[in-house]
Protein backbone atom coordinates (compact mmCIF):
# COMPACT_ATOMS: atom_id res chain seq x y z
CA UNK A 1 0.00 0.00 0.00
CA UNK A 2 0.94 3.29 -1.13
CA UNK A 3 1.28 6.69 1.10
CA UNK A 4 -1.06 9.15 0.85
CA UNK A 5 0.49 11.90 0.24
CA UNK A 6 3.30 9.69 -1.87
CA UNK A 7 -0.03 7.81 -4.14
CA UNK A 8 -1.23 12.49 -4.84
CA UNK A 9 2.19 12.76 -5.95
CA UNK A 10 2.87 10.19 -7.68
CA UNK A 11 -0.66 10.16 -9.60
CA UNK A 12 0.24 13.67 -10.47
CA UNK A 13 3.58 12.84 -12.10
CA UNK A 14 2.14 9.84 -14.05
CA UNK A 15 -0.63 11.72 -15.21
CA UNK A 16 1.52 14.10 -17.01
CA UNK A 17 3.95 11.67 -18.08
CA UNK A 18 1.32 9.78 -20.02
CA UNK A 19 0.16 12.99 -21.33
CA UNK A 20 3.48 13.57 -22.84
CA UNK A 21 3.62 10.48 -23.55
CA UNK A 22 0.11 10.08 -25.60
CA UNK A 23 1.16 13.07 -27.97
CA UNK A 24 4.28 11.41 -28.61
CA UNK A 25 1.80 8.74 -29.99
CA UNK A 26 -0.74 10.95 -31.24
CA UNK A 27 1.73 12.94 -32.96
CA UNK A 28 3.11 9.18 -34.55
CA UNK A 29 0.05 7.87 -35.42
CA UNK A 30 -0.53 10.82 -37.37
CA UNK A 31 2.42 10.63 -39.55
CA UNK A 32 2.77 7.03 -39.90
CA UNK A 33 -0.37 6.36 -42.60
CA UNK A 34 1.35 8.73 -45.20
CA UNK A 35 4.73 6.98 -44.90
CA UNK A 36 4.83 4.23 -47.92
CA UNK A 37 4.29 0.60 -46.36
CA UNK A 38 7.68 -0.98 -47.52
CA UNK A 39 10.09 1.89 -46.54
CA UNK A 40 12.71 2.03 -43.78
CA UNK A 41 10.99 5.19 -42.62
CA UNK A 42 7.45 3.27 -42.29
CA UNK A 43 9.23 0.23 -40.27
CA UNK A 44 10.95 2.53 -37.36
CA UNK A 45 7.51 4.71 -37.35
CA UNK A 46 6.02 1.35 -36.35
CA UNK A 47 8.77 0.27 -34.04
CA UNK A 48 8.29 3.39 -32.36
CA UNK A 49 4.64 3.20 -31.90
CA UNK A 50 4.91 -0.19 -30.83
CA UNK A 51 7.57 0.72 -28.12
CA UNK A 52 6.23 4.04 -27.07
CA UNK A 53 2.35 2.18 -27.00
CA UNK A 54 4.11 -0.77 -24.42
CA UNK A 55 5.20 2.34 -22.28
CA UNK A 56 1.76 4.43 -22.41
CA UNK A 57 -0.21 1.16 -21.87
CA UNK A 58 2.49 0.25 -18.62
CA UNK A 59 2.02 3.73 -17.53
CA UNK A 60 -1.84 3.77 -17.49
CA UNK A 61 -2.12 0.38 -15.62
CA UNK A 62 -0.12 2.16 -13.03
CA UNK A 63 -2.25 5.64 -12.68
CA UNK A 64 -5.28 2.99 -12.42
CA UNK A 65 -3.36 1.29 -9.59
CA UNK A 66 -2.82 4.85 -8.17
CA UNK A 67 -6.69 5.41 -8.64
CA UNK A 68 -7.80 3.00 -6.74
CA UNK A 69 -5.59 3.43 -3.66
CA UNK A 70 -5.65 7.04 -4.37
CA UNK A 71 -8.84 8.28 -5.88
CA UNK A 72 -8.87 11.87 -7.01
CA UNK A 73 -10.69 14.51 -4.45
CA UNK A 74 -13.20 17.57 -4.84
CA UNK A 75 -11.08 20.07 -4.09
CA UNK A 76 -12.63 22.92 -5.78
CA UNK A 77 -15.41 24.27 -3.15
CA UNK A 78 -17.85 25.75 -6.19
CA UNK A 79 -18.17 22.59 -7.99
CA UNK A 80 -20.87 20.25 -6.61
CA UNK A 81 -20.10 16.67 -6.19
CA UNK A 82 -22.29 15.30 -9.12
CA UNK A 83 -19.80 17.51 -11.94
CA UNK A 84 -17.01 16.60 -10.25
CA UNK A 85 -17.81 12.94 -10.61
CA UNK A 86 -18.71 13.11 -13.58
CA UNK A 87 -15.47 14.72 -14.99
CA UNK A 88 -13.57 12.27 -13.07
CA UNK A 89 -15.71 8.86 -14.63
CA UNK A 90 -14.70 10.33 -18.02
CA UNK A 91 -10.63 10.42 -16.49
CA UNK A 92 -10.83 7.05 -15.23
CA UNK A 93 -12.27 6.17 -18.74
CA UNK A 94 -9.44 7.73 -20.09
CA UNK A 95 -7.23 5.26 -18.89
CA UNK A 96 -9.21 2.03 -18.89
CA UNK A 97 -9.42 2.81 -22.94
CA UNK A 98 -5.27 3.10 -22.91
CA UNK A 99 -5.08 -0.21 -21.88
CA UNK A 100 -7.81 -1.16 -23.64
CA UNK A 101 -6.50 0.24 -26.47
CA UNK A 102 -2.70 -1.03 -25.48
CA UNK A 103 -3.79 -4.38 -25.55
CA UNK A 104 -5.67 -4.97 -28.78
CA UNK A 105 -2.41 -3.10 -30.30
CA UNK A 106 -0.33 -5.35 -29.14
CA UNK A 107 -2.76 -8.79 -30.80
CA UNK A 108 -2.62 -6.52 -34.02
CA UNK A 109 0.93 -6.33 -33.99
CA UNK A 110 0.87 -10.15 -33.28
CA UNK A 111 -1.74 -11.51 -35.20
CA UNK A 112 -0.02 -9.50 -38.16
CA UNK A 113 3.54 -11.06 -37.40
CA UNK A 114 5.09 -7.36 -36.64
CA UNK A 115 5.97 -9.04 -33.16
CA UNK A 116 6.71 -12.74 -32.05
CA UNK A 117 6.44 -14.18 -28.00
CA UNK A 118 7.03 -17.93 -29.14
CA UNK A 119 9.64 -18.30 -31.84
CA UNK A 120 8.45 -20.19 -34.32
CA UNK A 121 4.81 -20.77 -33.09
CA UNK A 122 2.12 -19.95 -35.73
CA UNK A 123 0.86 -16.56 -34.82
CA UNK A 124 0.06 -15.08 -38.01
CA UNK A 125 -4.00 -14.68 -38.34
CA UNK A 126 -6.03 -12.42 -40.53
CA UNK A 127 -9.07 -12.84 -38.47
CA UNK A 128 -7.47 -12.02 -35.48
CA UNK A 129 -5.63 -8.78 -37.33
CA UNK A 130 -9.21 -7.25 -38.56
CA UNK A 131 -11.41 -7.76 -34.75
CA UNK A 132 -8.08 -6.89 -32.66
CA UNK A 133 -7.49 -4.09 -35.56
CA UNK A 134 -10.96 -2.82 -35.75
CA UNK A 135 -10.81 -2.36 -31.94
CA UNK A 136 -7.94 -0.34 -32.09
CA UNK A 137 -10.05 2.21 -34.13
CA UNK A 138 -12.93 1.99 -32.12
CA UNK A 139 -10.73 2.63 -28.84
CA UNK A 140 -8.91 5.68 -30.26
CA UNK A 141 -11.86 7.19 -31.24
CA UNK A 142 -13.54 6.36 -28.09
CA UNK A 143 -10.22 8.27 -26.28
CA UNK A 144 -10.43 11.13 -28.74
CA UNK A 145 -14.03 11.49 -27.92
CA UNK A 146 -13.35 10.92 -23.71
CA UNK A 147 -10.53 13.81 -24.18
CA UNK A 148 -13.26 16.24 -26.13
CA UNK A 149 -15.89 15.89 -23.80
CA UNK A 150 -13.35 16.62 -20.63
CA UNK A 151 -12.37 19.61 -22.35
CA UNK A 152 -15.95 20.32 -22.80
CA UNK A 153 -16.77 19.94 -18.70
CA UNK A 154 -14.32 22.00 -17.55
CA UNK A 155 -15.31 24.50 -20.49
CA UNK A 156 -18.85 24.25 -19.10
CA UNK A 157 -17.78 24.25 -15.19
CA UNK A 158 -15.71 27.46 -15.84
CA UNK A 159 -18.72 29.24 -17.14
CA UNK A 160 -21.34 27.93 -14.77
CA UNK A 161 -19.25 27.76 -11.51
CA UNK A 162 -16.31 29.54 -11.91
CA UNK A 163 -13.93 26.56 -11.41
CA UNK A 164 -10.83 26.67 -13.64
CA UNK A 165 -9.30 23.78 -14.03
CA UNK A 166 -6.80 22.59 -16.97
CA UNK A 167 -6.48 19.16 -15.90
CA UNK A 168 -7.75 16.78 -18.77
CA UNK A 169 -5.35 13.57 -17.79
CA UNK A 170 -6.71 13.75 -14.14
CA UNK B 1 -12.80 4.22 -4.56
CA UNK B 2 -15.95 2.64 -3.47
CA UNK B 3 -16.75 5.35 -2.14
CA UNK B 4 -16.19 7.66 -5.45
CA UNK B 5 -18.40 4.70 -7.71
CA UNK B 6 -20.78 4.45 -5.34
CA UNK B 7 -21.51 9.00 -5.88
CA UNK B 8 -21.86 7.96 -9.71
CA UNK B 9 -25.38 7.70 -11.32
CA UNK B 10 -27.00 6.39 -14.21
CA UNK B 11 -26.86 9.40 -16.15
CA UNK B 12 -22.68 9.51 -15.67
CA UNK B 13 -22.56 6.38 -17.11
CA UNK B 14 -24.86 6.71 -19.89
CA UNK B 15 -22.28 9.41 -21.31
CA UNK B 16 -19.82 7.08 -21.29
CA UNK B 17 -21.63 4.42 -23.16
CA UNK B 18 -23.14 6.62 -25.41
CA UNK B 19 -19.75 7.81 -26.43
CA UNK B 20 -18.72 4.05 -26.75
CA UNK B 21 -21.68 3.59 -28.56
CA UNK B 22 -20.64 6.22 -31.05
CA UNK B 23 -16.83 5.36 -31.41
CA UNK B 24 -17.70 1.89 -32.32
CA UNK B 25 -19.44 2.54 -35.29
CA UNK B 26 -16.90 5.18 -36.90
CA UNK B 27 -14.43 2.64 -37.95
CA UNK B 28 -17.01 1.53 -39.95
CA UNK B 29 -18.61 4.58 -40.89
CA UNK B 30 -15.17 6.77 -41.97
CA UNK B 31 -12.81 3.94 -43.21
CA UNK B 32 -15.74 1.17 -44.42
CA UNK B 33 -13.88 -0.97 -41.97
CA UNK B 34 -15.64 -4.57 -40.68
CA UNK B 35 -14.65 -6.04 -37.43
CA UNK B 36 -14.41 -9.76 -38.76
CA UNK B 37 -12.69 -11.42 -41.93
CA UNK B 38 -14.69 -14.11 -43.98
CA UNK B 39 -12.20 -16.89 -44.75
CA UNK B 40 -13.78 -17.73 -48.13
CA UNK B 41 -16.76 -15.87 -49.65
CA UNK B 42 -17.05 -18.07 -53.40
CA UNK B 43 -15.14 -21.51 -53.44
CA UNK B 44 -12.75 -21.37 -56.31
CA UNK B 45 -14.83 -24.23 -58.62
CA UNK B 46 -17.80 -21.71 -58.60
CA UNK B 47 -15.46 -18.79 -59.46
CA UNK B 48 -13.75 -20.68 -62.37
CA UNK B 49 -17.27 -21.94 -63.74
CA UNK B 50 -17.97 -18.18 -64.08
CA UNK B 51 -15.11 -17.03 -65.50
CA UNK B 52 -15.04 -20.05 -68.20
CA UNK B 53 -18.75 -18.31 -69.07
CA UNK B 54 -17.47 -15.21 -69.86
CA UNK B 55 -14.38 -15.50 -72.04
CA UNK B 56 -12.34 -13.18 -71.01
CA UNK B 57 -9.44 -12.05 -72.69
CA UNK B 58 -5.62 -12.83 -70.24
CA UNK B 59 -4.98 -9.14 -69.18
CA UNK B 60 -1.72 -10.38 -67.69
CA UNK B 61 -0.87 -12.27 -70.96
CA UNK B 62 -1.59 -8.88 -73.14
CA UNK B 63 0.64 -6.96 -70.81
CA UNK B 64 3.99 -5.82 -72.46
CA UNK B 65 6.66 -4.44 -69.97
CA UNK B 66 8.19 -1.46 -72.02
CA UNK B 67 7.46 1.37 -69.31
CA UNK B 68 10.37 3.43 -68.33
CA UNK B 69 11.39 3.65 -64.54
CA UNK B 70 9.79 7.08 -64.71
CA UNK B 71 6.81 5.50 -65.98
CA UNK B 72 6.82 2.71 -63.82
CA UNK B 73 6.70 5.19 -60.77
CA UNK B 74 4.23 7.41 -61.94
CA UNK B 75 1.97 4.12 -61.78
CA UNK B 76 3.05 3.49 -58.12
CA UNK B 77 2.48 7.10 -57.14
CA UNK B 78 -1.31 6.73 -58.31
CA UNK B 79 -1.42 3.84 -56.76
CA UNK B 80 0.26 5.00 -53.24
CA UNK B 81 -0.72 8.89 -53.00
CA UNK B 82 -3.59 10.01 -55.41
CA UNK B 83 -4.62 12.88 -53.64
CA UNK B 84 -8.14 11.79 -52.61
CA UNK B 85 -7.15 8.80 -50.83
CA UNK B 86 -4.61 5.90 -50.66
CA UNK B 87 -5.26 2.72 -52.54
CA UNK B 88 -2.16 1.15 -50.72
CA UNK B 89 -4.01 2.33 -47.56
CA UNK B 90 -6.53 -0.30 -47.71
CA UNK B 91 -5.16 -3.10 -50.57
CA UNK B 92 -2.36 -5.59 -50.56
CA UNK B 93 -1.13 -5.90 -54.23
CA UNK B 94 1.71 -7.33 -54.37
CA UNK B 95 1.87 -11.55 -54.18
CA UNK B 96 3.21 -11.75 -51.30
CA UNK B 97 1.64 -9.16 -49.62
CA UNK B 98 -0.17 -9.73 -46.55
CA UNK B 99 -3.94 -9.03 -46.80
CA UNK B 100 -5.01 -5.73 -45.50
CA UNK B 101 -7.90 -4.04 -44.57
CA UNK B 102 -9.85 -4.45 -48.07
CA UNK B 103 -9.08 -7.52 -50.38
CA UNK B 104 -5.84 -7.66 -52.19
CA UNK B 105 -6.02 -6.80 -55.60
CA UNK B 106 -3.52 -9.02 -57.03
CA UNK B 107 -4.91 -10.89 -60.23
CA UNK B 108 -8.04 -8.93 -59.63
CA UNK B 109 -8.34 -8.53 -63.72
CA UNK B 110 -10.75 -11.33 -65.02
CA UNK B 111 -11.92 -12.27 -61.28
CA UNK B 112 -15.97 -11.64 -60.67
CA UNK B 113 -16.21 -9.19 -58.12
CA UNK B 114 -16.22 -9.93 -54.26
CA UNK B 115 -15.12 -13.16 -54.42
CA UNK B 116 -11.87 -12.66 -52.52
CA UNK B 117 -10.44 -14.55 -49.17
CA UNK B 118 -10.09 -13.03 -45.85
CA UNK B 119 -12.67 -10.39 -46.62
CA UNK B 120 -16.32 -9.75 -45.59
CA UNK B 121 -17.99 -7.85 -48.43
CA UNK B 122 -20.89 -5.80 -48.12
CA UNK B 123 -24.45 -6.85 -49.48
CA UNK B 124 -24.76 -4.58 -51.99
CA UNK B 125 -21.17 -5.72 -53.46
CA UNK B 126 -22.31 -9.56 -53.34
CA UNK B 127 -25.60 -8.82 -55.27
CA UNK B 128 -23.42 -7.31 -58.00
CA UNK B 129 -21.45 -10.54 -57.74
CA UNK B 130 -24.82 -12.41 -57.98
CA UNK B 131 -26.29 -10.12 -61.31
CA UNK B 132 -22.78 -10.94 -62.65
CA UNK B 133 -20.11 -8.14 -62.09
CA UNK B 134 -16.72 -9.56 -63.44
CA UNK B 135 -13.57 -6.97 -62.33
CA UNK B 136 -11.98 -5.77 -66.23
CA UNK B 137 -10.06 -2.62 -66.91
CA UNK B 138 -13.41 -0.95 -67.67
CA UNK B 139 -15.54 -2.00 -64.47
CA UNK B 140 -12.56 -1.06 -62.35
CA UNK B 141 -12.19 2.01 -63.90
CA UNK B 142 -15.94 2.74 -64.09
CA UNK B 143 -15.95 1.88 -59.73
CA UNK B 144 -13.51 3.90 -58.74
CA UNK B 145 -14.82 6.96 -61.30
CA UNK B 146 -17.52 7.03 -58.41
CA UNK B 147 -17.37 4.18 -56.44
CA UNK B 148 -20.89 5.06 -54.89
CA UNK B 149 -22.66 5.73 -57.78
CA UNK B 150 -21.42 2.34 -59.74
CA UNK B 151 -22.42 0.06 -56.20
CA UNK B 152 -24.63 1.99 -53.94
CA UNK B 153 -24.12 1.34 -50.72
CA UNK B 154 -20.72 -0.81 -51.24
CA UNK B 155 -17.95 -0.19 -48.06
CA UNK B 156 -14.99 1.70 -50.44
CA UNK B 157 -14.97 5.37 -48.58
CA UNK B 158 -13.76 7.19 -51.29
CA UNK B 159 -15.15 10.16 -53.53
CA UNK B 160 -14.17 8.60 -56.71
CA UNK B 161 -10.96 9.61 -58.78
CA UNK B 162 -12.23 11.85 -61.72
CA UNK B 163 -8.95 12.33 -63.41
CA UNK B 164 -9.35 9.32 -66.52
CA UNK B 165 -5.62 9.41 -66.65
CA UNK B 166 -4.78 8.62 -62.91
CA UNK B 167 -7.34 5.84 -63.05
CA UNK B 168 -5.47 4.22 -65.91
CA UNK B 169 -1.97 4.17 -64.55
CA UNK B 170 -3.97 2.80 -61.22
CA UNK B 171 -5.52 -0.37 -63.58
CA UNK B 172 -1.87 -0.74 -65.11
CA UNK B 173 -0.34 -1.10 -62.05
CA UNK B 174 -2.29 -3.05 -60.72
CA UNK B 175 -1.74 -5.54 -64.16
CA UNK B 176 1.67 -5.14 -63.80
CA UNK B 177 2.26 -6.03 -60.03
CA UNK B 178 0.49 -9.14 -60.79
CA UNK B 179 2.47 -10.31 -63.20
Amino acid sequence: MIDNNIGIKLSSLTSWLVLIIFMVIFVNMSFAPRVPTESIERQILTNFHLVVGSLLLVLSFFRVYLWVYCPPQNNHRLLPDHEFTQVHILQFMLYITFIAQGISGILTAWSDGIILFLPGADHVNHSVWMTSGYLHSVFGFFYISLILFIILFRIYHLIRYRVLSINVFA
Amino acid sequence: MRNYFTNARGRHWLLVIILFATSAYLPYLIFGAYPFAKKVNLGQDEINNIVQELDLPDYYQLYTDQLTDAEKLLEKAAFDEWEGGKCRFCHAVKKDDRDRMAPSLYRILGRPAGVSVNFTYSKPLIEMRDNGLVWTPETIDAFITDPESFIPGNRMRVAGIKDPKTRELIVNYLIRESN
